[in-house]
């Protein structure tokens, strides 16, 4: 086996020998060739944007509950949680999650995030984050790790509860992505919930990740 | 204007109505009509299997031939063969016969297109009482983006009535792919049979296309199955005056 | 066995080939529907085929920008120049660390490579969680599509494969098939201590890869376990990370017909604090396997563009009537037809570039614009040009002759005027099996314009 520079130093060697060989015989120029200009922002009115972002959340099979301050936030979590017979409820630690959790009455066991093993993980009902970020065009969820720990609560309870500011939805994939940082070791962009067509190309919804996404699209009061 | 035409070895041999059809066509509309005998093969077999070097000798004749021609146009009743005059430019290194082949496939067109796009005739006078639908020949449809001119021109043939087929089948490839059809015959056939029932669905008399290559294919397999539907050239449709039904 | 039987014993398979009509028929139409969603689609194809131009011309200069900023974000950056090396750099992290439940989520890279072999060859055993290939494992397959591996596979098959295989009472309902899986599939992931997938894209400028799914086992595996390996071809890299917009406009739409999957994970090296989420290690190893080599040519080089959709497939006549698993290669279809002669030797494949009617579908649906048809005549020349293929002497004969005669017009007029007289055939009986032939003329149309066509006046 060669050593693992000298294979670098091959594979990046014969790159630039079969580029510089095709250089010399080229019958047919490609296309393109300098690099493209970067997409301009799209700004849209907020809310123009705001209401495509709720449709494509339900294109996508994702509930939708617009609450005004977090009063009404902590009151929409308790009745969506009850509404999907959630028990065992872990939340990220953001602050507003962490708030709206303790807020949240009897009939709720509030699993500690930090101290879970991953069995108690996967025993979990209902996971609670925020999202930094939602896509309009798309209706999707951003979230970054850099901001919350939110990588496994958005993956592996079968409920996962969004709480996304409305003034954090950026028209298209292009704004969102110019909007993140890669400081977050781990960007997830997550589109209605978990699903596959592998058999017959039959929709089946909660395959490995949560079969039921809720956004508490969140307004100033 | 005066059109020289390339005539295509398959309808020269196979379907020479398609090639009269054609004459007929463009000297209705106004143009002289010109034929040099000494075209024969444009190559396409020869390229679509890998033999290059007998493709490029074939492509260099009839580099030759056409340019002897000082013609307004150079039009064929076949899309594929209009095609690979448009490949020839691939076939060379020399940057000499490479602008001689570009200049070849820049002066032909397709007999839809040049009728439809060139000259802005749709109605050719045609008279053809059938119920018909028309097959999308690949090399056509997508090398050449040739799609409405043909439809255009069969839905001003009177007494014809075209029928599309269901948009599943519609722009379907019918399977034969030249050597593809001897090489893999079982493969070529079951591709053939989904366009074939779609023909039959479709009830109609006629399935007509711009590719004799294609009608060979569709035709017979029709002929096979004991179909009463007849596989027609488009020329042969747009030369037509019958008042009764083919 | 040859393509042309592997071809003629699917051809033979009525369920598959009602499976595979129904499942490509759905794509195509989810993929209209989805494609009618972007106001420029024609704009984005070009756009994001200029951008990989751009990369693969420059391709040397993106991977080592790629590797500096991984490393710099924590991450460990392999070479391998070959399968053997890749699955050596793999075998032997999971050995280091001491691994014994890895999960795997769907990488074509790690099929073309044989991973799962070379790993079972040191006692593990991968388990595939992405449901597609999860069944496809289970039955002892390999994917027959690049985005769909089951779909040559009905429920009814399904059902029973998990009754055998899982001990589960066969169900019809797709529900419950999907259930098994997931409930089987989490005792591994809460298990696994070595995570393996494919990579999407990879971002120069920032040391991103992306790895895109719908179930969320692509997260999962690229979540719990302490050590994560991504495989990635070096075609992979994209220059910015701005550039990733267009590309998951494209990918979705015509992979699956969606605007969006369900899950991207944009990844930047390993986590940074010790009580961050996610693995310990990342390792990402860059597998060359013959893809520098379709550098040489402008031809060969837009192989290098494909995104690994499966819209190609979807598309062709020939895939649709035979699927995946005819054409014997990781790679099927007309994106297989090109990528494997070039991967694994053209003695290998040389049937499969003449594995098309060349009518250019997959052309049209391709979101990078690749031209198939023209990389398919390419490699029958290649074949032809280094007496590879099956056509052997009797072929070249052929053509020589047909070249002489065509160049001749009037030799060809005296044979095509002896065929008819004499009523000579073609020898291709493949032809009259099936099909009637349709009869030489009675009169050429040369010989009806001497005959006085030529100077009929017009009408």
């Amino acid at each position: 086996m060669t050593r693992p520079d000298d294979a670098r130093r091959a594979i990046l060697r014969a790159i630039r020998e079969n580029l510089a060989r095709g250089e010399a015989s080229r019958p047919d120029p490609l296309p393109g060739g300098s690099p493209p200009d970067p997409l301009p922002l799209r700004a849209g009115s907020s809310q123009g944007v705001r209401t495509l972002f709720t449709e494509q959340l339900a294109a996508v099979g994702a509930q939708c509950t617009p609450v005004c301050g977090e009063a009404e936030a902590g009151r929409a979590l308790a009745r969506t949680l009850a509404g999907v017979h959630a028990r065992r409820v872990v939340g990220s630690d953001a602050p507003l999650v962490q708030r709206l959790l303790h807020a949240l009455g009897d009939g709720f066991v509030l699993e500690p995030l930090d101290r879970l093993s991953r069995d108690e993980l996967f025993a979990c009902d209902a996971g609670v984050t925020t999202a930094q970020w939602g896509i309009a065009e798309t209706g999707t969820l951003v979230l970054e790790s850099a901001r919350e720990k939110s990588r496994l609560l958005s993956l592996v309870p079968p409920t996962h509860v969004v709480l996304l500011s409305a003034g954090c939805i950026c028209e298209s994939l292009g704004d969102a992505l110019a909007r993140v940082s890669v400081a977050s070791h781990a960007i997830t962009l997550i589109t209605g919930p978990s699903r596959t067509s592998d058999i017959e190309l039959t929709p089946v919804v909660g395959v490995h990740g949560p079969q039921t996404l809720h956004v508490l699209l969140l307004e100033e009061a | 204007m005066r059109v020289s035409l390339f005539v295509t070895c398959l309808a020269d041999q196979l379907w020479p109505a398609a090639a009269a059809g054609a004459v007929e066509v463009l000297r209705r509309v106004g143009c002289s009509v010109e034929f040099d005998e000494r075209q024969t093969c444009c190559g396409q077999p020869a390229f679509n299997t890998g033999y290059r070097p007998e493709a490029r000798a074939l492509a260099r004749r009839l580099i030759e031939v056409f340019e002897s021609s000082d013609a307004d146009a150079i039009v064929s009743p076949s899309g594929s063969c209009t095609a690979m005059l448009r490949h020839y430019e691939q076939l060379f290194e020399d940057a000499g016969w490479r602008a001689r082949a570009r200049r070849l496939g820049e002066r032909t067109q397709e007999l839809s297109s040049f009728l439809v796009n060139r000259l802005g005739v749709e109605d050719v006078g045609a008279s053809f009482p059938a119920r018909l639908t028309w097959h999308d020949a690949c090399h056509g449809l997508r090398d050449l983006g040739i799609r409405d001119e043909p439809r255009r021109l069969l839905r001003r043939v009177r007494g014809a009535e075209l029928v599309e087929l269901s948009p599943a089948s519609v722009e379907a490839c019918c399977g034969f792919g030249g050597t593809f059809s001897v090489k893999y015959p079982e493969l070529s056939v079951a591709i053939l049979d989904e366009k074939v029932d779609a023909i039959e669905r479709a009830g109609v008399d006629v399935v007509v296309s711009g590719d004799a290559s294609c009608l060979l294919q569709i035709g017979g397999r029709l002929s096979r199955r004991g179909s009463s539907v007849r596989p027609v050239h488009l020329a042969e449709v747009l030369a037509s005056r019958r008042s009764s039904p083919p | 066995m040859s393509f042309e039987r592997s071809a003629r014993a699917a051809l033979a398979d009525e369920q598959l080939r009602g499976a595979l009509r129904r499942a490509t028929t759905l794509f195509g139409e989810r993929r209209r529907a989805a494609m009618a969603t972007l106001p420029d689609w024609e704009g984005a194809r070009d756009r994001a085929r200029a951008i990989k131009d751009e990369t693969l011309l420059h391709l040397d200069r993106y991977l080592e920008e790629f590797t500096a900023n991984a490393e710099r974000a924590g991450a460990r950056v392999h070479w391998a120049r070959d399968a053997a090396t890749a699955c050596e750099i793999i075998g032997r992290i999971a050995a280091e660390r001491g691994a014994r439940t890895v999960v795997k989520s769907k990488s074509m890279a790690s099929e073309e490579i044989h991973l799962n072999a070379a790993l079972a060859a040191r006692g593990l055993e991968p388990v595939e969680t992405d449901l597609g290939e999860y069944i496809v494992q289970l039955a002892g397959e390999g994917p027959s599509h690049i985005v769909a591996p089951a779909i040559h596979k009905t429920r009814g098959q399904i059902a029973a494969l998990f009754a055998e295989k899982l001990g589960v009472e066969p169900s019809d309902d797709v529900a419950a098939l999907a259930a098994a899986a997931r409930q089987t599939l989490r005792r591994r992931f809460a298990e696994a201590d070595l995570g393996i997938s494919g990579v999407n894209f990879a971002v120069a400028e920032t040391g991103t890869i992306l790895i895109v799914e719908n179930e969320g086992n692509a997260r999962l595996t690229t979540t719990l376990p302490r050590t994560h390996v991504a495989l990635m071809g070096i075609e992979k890299v994209i220059p910015r990370f701005a550039d990733l917009e267009v590309f998951l406009e494209l990918l979705p739409r015509s992979g699956t017909g969606q605007r969006m999957t369900a899950y991207q994970s944009l990844l930047t090296g390993a986590k940074r604090r010790p009580d961050d989420e996610g693995p310990e290690e990342l390792h990402i190893v860059v597998l060359d396997n013959g893809r520098s080599a379709m550098l040489a040519s402008p031809v060969t080089r837009q192989t290098l563009a494909c995104i690994r959709c499966g819209a190609c497939l979807n598309a062709c006549p020939v895939y649709r009537q035979i699927g995946g698993h005819a054409y014997e290669s990781v790679y099927a279809g007309p994106i297989g037809a090109v990528l494997s002669p070039q991967l694994f030797g053209l003695a290998r494949s040389s049937e499969l570039p003449y594995a098309s009617s060349l009518g250019g579908a997959c052309r049209d649906v391709c979101p990078v614009k690749i031209d198939i048809p023209a990389l398919l005549l390419h490699l029958r020349a290649e074949v032809v040009g280094r007496r590879a293929g099956k056509g052997g002497v009797l072929e070249r004969l052929a053509f020589s002759s047909y070249a002489a005669v065509m160049a001749r017009p009037r030799l060809f007029e005296w044979v095509m005027r002896a065929a008819r007289m004499l009523r000579i055939l073609p020898p291709i009986g493949a032809w009259t099996k099936f099909r009637d032939l349709r009869p030489l003329a009675p009169r050429s149309f040369r010989e009806q314009w001497r005959a006085g066509l030529r100077d009929q006046a017009a009408p």
